[in-house]
């Protein structure tokens, strides 16, 4: 298989800045999950099994007229090599550590992946940049169409798509948005809004769904509910709660403008001045100053910075990626001197 | 650390076991303590919040002692051995027929899960739907056709019969020719 292309780049379609809102939204992701009606789930099916669906699902992809495909087995990826497809959002945690079984086929621009034997024997994903459900909905659902043709799901009249978790039964869809909310987090505003859109049928956690932190003020809203609610249902109710986030942190964003402009502008360009020169970088420094430069780019303050490049930043400086650009493991210093020097170079070039 | 049981995966989840030296921890992978089904686990990774709920709703009950009682009389899946006792420990379904072994039970857990609904009301898959309307015809034609046989009616099921036969090659075209057509939702 030699070198994997999506190992190359850290730059992928989802961190390109376009579509809608995309000041606030960064990315929009839709997820399917579904079975195999002969095969025990993950959680309990024998190695035979495993190598089974690995196979029908090859053959059922390789047999569409969707080209392009590349298939990737973990068991041919090393670890860092993982964590680094995860830090890139093409595959989950999950799958990463699923080493025996595992394998993701991502389309060409990678805005499709599909993961096999995770925690579902199939997960399929699209990601799109900026806020774009109906279109990230389409094309995921487009993708299941073509592979159901082929593969034989597990669908039960009563309960819908069956799967190993019953938080996902029935659509098998979750559908998220991850949005960059510095204002709502600099007037504590959202501290009152996550347990009011968990309220609302909806989740609220950080970018990486791991506790309520949210490292560079990054979130992901998705739906909480799979049954009783159609997909159309699902996504307009998600949509209408992220315009609402959105309305939310803008009319945040000039009140901060209005009210302490000066103060405003000296966090943006003093944590420029940390990312362009800092010798030392520690993550959640690099996190949190990342956040405040885009909001700088965002309300134009600041000008010769290519959101682009901040995208991809956000990316790389998480360990997996930095120590696959290095090659070689590195201790938590060492990534904080690694850190420090890609933020340079690549802020020099721009 | 890896899994005790298989030393190949990571270990998730801690099982407690209770021996008359007291009670030893296991450090064992989902699926090995899927498998050691004798045990009772507690979880030490964030993402379980499912099965601590469904243990939860299990426990929290006053009529705890009955409800244990009926849930562990419940027959197990077929297909995969699980309980429905430890699909509320471990809070995943092991196969698709463990939908079907627990089918009464399950509303109940789904509507704790998704607020109060229980039916699916989304996407079908176009193969699923055409073939179970096929599926339908047949049954209605055979039942229809047997009431004429028994009223003595033999032409009118032979007609019957012709009919049956029709529905039941478009049924293999159909399973054959694997959605060669395109469907509407």
């Amino acid at each position: 298989m030699g070198n994997n292309r999506f190992m190359q780049n850290a730059v992928t379609g989802w961190m390109v800045p376009h579509g809608e809102h995309s000041d606030i939204v960064m990315s929009t992701r839709i997820r399917l999950a579904r079975n195999l009606r002969e095969f025990r789930f993950p959680i309990a099916f024998s190695d035979e099994q495993a190598e089974e669906v690995g196979r029908i699902v090859s053959e059922a992809l390789l047999s569409t007229d969707e080209k392009g495909y590349s298939y990737t087995r973990m068991n041919e990826l090393a670890p860092l090599d993982r964590q680094a497809l995860v830090e890139k959002h093409l595959i989950s945690h999950q799958l990463a550590e699923a080493e025996q079984f595992g394998a993701v086929f991502l389309s060409e621009d990678e805005t499709i992946s599909i993961m096999v034997n995770e925690e579902d024997h199939l997960r399929i994903q699209c990601i799109y940049p900026g806020l774009q459900l109906e279109n990230a909905y389409q094309k995921a659902d487009e993708t299941d169409r073509t592979l159901e043709k082929k593969l034989p799901y597990a669908f039960d009249e009563e309960f819908g798509y069956l799967t190993s978790c019953p938080s996902n039964t029935g659509t098998g869809m979750r559908a998220s948005v991850m949005l960059h909310l510095p204002a709502l987090t600099m007037t504590r505003q959202i501290n009152r809004i996550i347990p009011a859109v968990s309220r609302l049928g909806m989740v609220v956690r950080g970018s990486y769904g791991e506790g309520s932190e949210a490292p560079g003020n990054v979130y992901q809203v998705s739906n909480q509910l799979t049954l009783g609610k159609s997909e159309k249902e699902i996504l307009a109710e998600l949509a209408n709660i992220v315009s609402r986030l959105i309305a939310h942190e803008r009319r945040s964003r000039e009140l901060l403008l209005e009210k302490s402009r000066i103060a405003l502008e000296n966090r943006v360009f003093r944590s420029l001045g940390t990312i362009s020169y800092a010798r030392l970088l520690p993550a959640a420094e690099a996190a949190r100053c990342l956040s405040d430069v885009r909001l700088g780019i965002d309300l134009e303050l600041i000008e010769d910075v290519d959101m682009t490049i901040l995208n991809e930043l956000m990316i790389f400086m998480q360990s997996g990626f930095l120590q696959h650009y290095e090659g070689e493991a590195l201790t938590s210093e060492e990534l904080d001197i690694s850190r420090a020097k890609l933020f340079r170079e690549r802020l020099q070039k721009s | 650390m890896l899994c005790e049981n298989c030393k190949e995966r990571q270990a998730t989840v801690i099982l407690m076991q209770d021996t008359p030296n007291g009670s030893i921890e296991r450090n064992l992978c989902e699926k090995c303590a899927f498998n050691l089904q004798t045990f009772s686990i507690s979880p030490n990774q964030e993402p379980m919040s499912i099965q601590q709920f469904l243990s939860q709703w299990l426990s929290g009950s006053e009529t705890l002692q009955q409800q244990t009682r009926e849930v562990q009389t419940m027959p197990e899946c077929p297909e995969c051995g699980l309980t429905f006792h430890r699909f509320l420990e471990i809070g995943k379904f092991g196969c698709p027929t463990c939908y079907e072994t627990f089918r009464e039970r399950l509303p109940k857990v789904f509507g704790k899960l998704h607020n109060g609904n229980t039916i699916h009301k989304g996407k079908i898959p176009a193969s699923f739907n055409e073939k179970m309307t096929i599926k339908k015809k047949i049954e209605e034609l055979r039942s229809s056709m047997q009431e004429a046989i028994q009223e003595e009616q033999f032409e009118h099921a032979a007609v019957l019969r012709d009919e049956i036969k029709d529905w039941k090659q478009k049924l293999a075209a159909e399973t054959e020719e694997e959605g060669g057509s395109e469907h509407g939702e």
